[in-house]
């Protein structure tokens, strides 16, 4: 999968500034740029996590269904209250 | 009163109502009064008191734009006089204080609005200005009227 198109990078900067808890002592472009690193990032590593998994969660879900896996891990690890 | 499309949300905050004014997408919200009949003619100042959502760094742009509601004016009709704007306007630098933001408008930049008459007055926020660096919303607490 390529990286995000342009218009749905704005798209996950702008529902960061409206739903992220804050305080946000960044600017508009900063978000912008901190999203498109870690889309790239993500684009970058995405072979490599999918090696992390066992056999057989790697073969057997989905696309969606690990990534949706890993957003369960990232907010139970960083997000407050998850 | 909000416009129809691209209108300014409105939110609760601390049991505070403020209107919500999105960071990407120009939005705006109408104010509508009676020209005070003590208005001399020497121009109206607009303060807006407003604050971050989440920010504690970066400028907001604000727009202002009147709309004179005389007995030949249309009111299924928008007829806004041409917007005037605020030079960028810093957040403050701690999350829930308040800012105080102006814009001046001289007597020709108010609509030929007399005294006696209803107004609409447009609250803007323009995201797409190289000044508006502000993350985030930002939060109408109130507007003032006065002769500058």
């Amino acid at each position: 999968m390529a990286v995000l198109s342009d218009q749905d990078r704005a798209d996950v900067a702008a529902q960061f500034m409206q739903e992220a808890v804050g305080p946000i002592p960044i600017l508009k472009t900063d978000v912008r740029a901190a999203v498109d690193a870690l889309d790239s990032w993500y684009n970058t590593n995405a072979a490599s996590a999918n090696q992390a998994l066992p056999p057989a969660a790697r073969a057997g879900l989905t696309q969606a269904d690990k990534a949706f896996m890993s957003n369960l891990i990232v907010n139970k690890r960083y997000v407050k209250g998850s | 009163m909000p416009p129809s499309t691209a209108f300014a949300a409105l939110a609760r905050r601390n049991n505070h109502f403020v209107l919500a004014y999105d960071a990407t997408t120009s939005e705006s919200c109408d104010f509508e009064s009676i020209l005070s009949r003590r208005y001399g003619g020497g121009g109206i100042t607009l303060g807006i008191a407003w604050m971050a959502a989440t920010a504690t760094t970066g400028a907001v742009v604000w727009s202002a734009q009147w709309e004179r509601h005389d007995t030949a004016t249309d009111l299924d009709a928008d007829s806004f006089a041409t917007a005037v704007n605020s030079a960028a306007a810093t957040a403050p630098g701690t999350s829930g204080f308040t800012a105080y933001t102006t814009i001046a408008f001289s007597n020709a930049q108010i609509d030929g609005l007399l005294v006696g008459e209803h107004f609409r007055l447009r609250v803007t926020r323009l995201p797409a200005d190289s000044g508006d660096t502000m993350s985030g919303d930002a939060q109408i607490l109130g507007c003032e009227c006065r002769e500058t």
